[in-house]
């Protein structure tokens, strides 16, 4: 193929080699401009990728674009999953972790404690006074001091959670405030005994209600619950605390006590009533039948008595004198002396009538 | 060459026009709210989030700020109520740039300096209310004499309408932090705690002594009464078995002799009726039949 106005067309030795050569070159050059092309394609690639990010499960995420949501309303929320956006300067991703409990205790109002007395139970040495700034206290409405402090556990509403990721800096401390407050709030309308022994439900209640009205005044947008309120008396009067409810309880014993005693004497005292009457039942029943048996007994005698007294009342009395007799154990018979005059009879009695000893002695007078 | 020129020449017009962007723009994050100065004076702010125009730097410039709700809380230190009561006290405020200019004009937009500058403006407030009311209407089991939330809201009153108008802030939130006594009187508060509790241990005491004593007199009260009652009750039933029987007594009217010998009969044999033991001579019938004859009876009676 004769290319017109190039020179030396017909020497075809160099022209094939320069030929191969620029070939060769033409090849190299291609296979690694397809090297860098495939370069830049896993670059493109790897850009792409670099912008995947996952939200999981215990998450929502908003995506910024240059500092303003995408989306409207709950289109905002990116649930969990997989999900693409641009790099930094366009996009920006806040992940909030609505499925987290978290936990936050005041302590502004409890005794100073060390972290290692804390972990082995133990209270500090009472001192007579306490140091403002230092041991955290509480004013209880009658005046005294207490110490409180309380555990709350909050999550962020997942239907809500814009307003905690994005309107407010610490949260975490303001909510500490706030649980602060409502423990003031709360012992300054509490005697201390009350707060102590006797309404400790109240007063977690009226904790309870208290933050929860301040977290809803903030429009925080979480669910919160006061899982522990704590109440103690200054450790200095702490023995007078407890005698107290010794005392209490000592007397509560005394009244339950008498509360047995009473229930034991009403009930013993009707258990006998009952039996009372029933026996003055069964006692006149049987007088007023016996009575009616003897009148009709009466009744029955009366014909043959109004016949013949006489006979009737021997025939009578000869039959009991037999069934007497006969029901006798002992029966001692005294013939007449043969003088005539009776005899004098001499009984010698025993405490116990088991077996009378009779003596009998003849005396003539 | 031919053909990579334009594929540079859309890179570097890319680039150059990044650069530009990234020189007349900026954007305001969501939790921010931007001030721009215009060679050092107040030119405009954004309030919204996203992307703005701006002269590059030398012409304008831009502060970005915090505009979330921030809370510090106040030094707890002693204020004296109207009644002459030494209190400790301290307050939480959350509070938020209300007015950028003003804000940067005054702190130079570091939070940090403007809540230092806060602190004592909220401490006189507390003060002067506290100076304001009795200690009874903070500290007090009376619920509704106790005026926790109007001190808190009055204290607020007074730190909003200085902080607005001197910082460019907005306080929204003040609330009462911890309340105590100066260290001397915490001493005394122990006595008399302790004193109180001594009394109540004697009244627990003799209280559970007396409700027992009551509880203990009124049942033995109660069940004499039950008893008393029930034997009332007992002579009532008598009474009418008495009166019923007076019914049937009345047939022995009939024969006065022969009821009397009746009811004679029944008394010797009640009375012989058990464990007895008879001592009979030859005159007590039938044994005088014994004695042979019943005529020799009448000389032995008279003897009797």
């Amino acid at each position: 193929m004769p290319q017109p106005g190039r020179p030396g067309g017909t020497d075809a030795g160099p022209v094939a080699i320069e030929d191969a050569g620029a070939q060769a070159l033409a090849e190299a050059l291609r296979s690694s401009f397809n090297l860098i092309k495939l370069v830049m394609v896993l670059l493109v690639g790897a850009f792409i990728a670099s912008g995947l990010f996952t939200v999981k499960p215990n998450q929502v995420a908003v995506k910024l674009r240059f500092g303003r949501p995408v989306g409207v309303g709950r289109e905002q929320l990116l649930q969990p999953g997989l999900h693409w956006k641009l790099p930094y300067p366009i996009h920006e991703v806040v992940y909030i972790p609505v499925g987290e409990t978290h936990t936050l205790t005041s302590t502004a109002g409890w005794y100073a404690v060390t972290p290692e007395e804390e972990a082995a139970g133990q209270t500090p040495s009472p001192l007579p006074y306490l140091r403002p700034g230092v041991d955290g206290y509480a004013l209880a409405g009658d005046g005294n001091i207490i110490h409180v402090r309380a555990t709350m556990s909050y999550r962020i509403n997942a239907s809500e959670p814009l307003s905690y990721a994005f309107n407010f800096a610490q949260v975490t401390n303001l909510l500490q405030h706030v649980l602060d407050n409502a423990l003031a709030y709360a012992s300054a309308r509490f005697n201390a005994d009350d707060a102590l022994y006797r309404d400790k439900l109240a007063f977690q209640e009226l904790v309870l209600s208290r933050v929860n009205a301040l977290v809803e005044q903030l429009k925080l947008g979480i669910t919160l619950d006061v899982r522990e309120v704590r109440t103690s008396p200054p450790l200095g009067v702490e023995s007078a605390f407890n005698e107290v409810v010794k005392a209490q309880q000592q007397g509560d014993t005394k009244i339950r006590e008498a509360e047995s005693y009473a229930r034991g004497a009403t009930n013993n005292a009707v258990g006998e009533a009952s039996t009372i009457r029933q026996d003055a039942l069964t006692r006149s029943n049987y007088f007023v039948k016996t009575v009616e048996k003897e009148a009709s007994n009466f009744l029955g005698f009366l014909p043959s008595y109004q016949r013949s007294p006489d006979l009737f009342t021997k025939r009578l009395l000869a039959e009991t004198t037999q069934r007497v007799l006969t029901n006798a154990q002992f029966k001692t018979y005294l013939p007449e002396r043969a003088d005539g005059r009776p005899r004098e009879l001499r009984l010698l009695l025993n405490k116990e009538l088991e077996a009378p000893k009779k003596t009998e002695t003849s005396t003539a007078r | 060459m031919k053909q990579r020129n334009p594929i540079t020449l859309i890179t570097g017009g890319l680039l150059v026009l990044i650069f530009l962007f990234m020189l007349f723009s900026y954007q305001v994050r969501l939790t921010e709210v931007a001030v721009v100065t215009r060679f050092g004076k107040y030119a405009r702010q954004s309030d919204q989030p996203g992307f703005k125009y701006r002269f590059p730097w030398p012409i304008e410039k831009v502060y970005e700020f915090d505009k979330r709700l921030q809370n510090f809380e106040s030094k707890y230190d002693p204020a004296i109520t109207k009644d002459q009561i030494i209190l400790q006290s301290s307050v939480y405020v959350g509070w938020r740039i209300a007015d950028p200019k003003v804000f940067l004009e005054r702190f130079n937009g570091d939070l940090a300096t403007a809540e230092r500058t806060l602190e004592p403006v909220v401490r006189n407030a507390k003060s002067e209310v506290i100076g304001l009311h009795p200690f009874s209407d903070l500290i007090s089991t009376n619920v509704a004499e106790q005026k926790f939330d109007l001190i808190e809201s009055n204290m607020l009153k007074r730190v909003q309408a200085r902080a607005r108008a001197d910082y460019g802030v907005e306080v929204e939130l003040l609330g009462i932090k911890q309340l105590g006594l100066p260290e001397s009187i915490t001493s005394s508060v122990f006595e008399r705690m302790r004193a109180e509790r001594q009394r109540l241990v004697a009244r627990y005491l003799t209280e559970g002594e007396r409700d027992a004593k009551i509880l203990r007199a009124n049942a033995d009260g109660l069940a004499n009464e039950i008893l008393a009652n029930a034997r009332a009750e007992a002579i009532r039933i008598s009474g009418e078995a008495e009166l019923k029987a007076q019914e049937a007594y009345a047939v022995f009217e009939r024969s006065p002799e022969l009821a009397i010998f009746l009811f004679q009969l029944k008394a010797l044999e009640q009375s012989l009726k058990e464990r007895t033991h008879l001592v009979l001579d030859q005159q007590t019938p039938p044994f005088n039949l014994l004695s042979g004859a019943a005529a020799k009876a009448p000389a032995a009676n008279p003897k009797q």
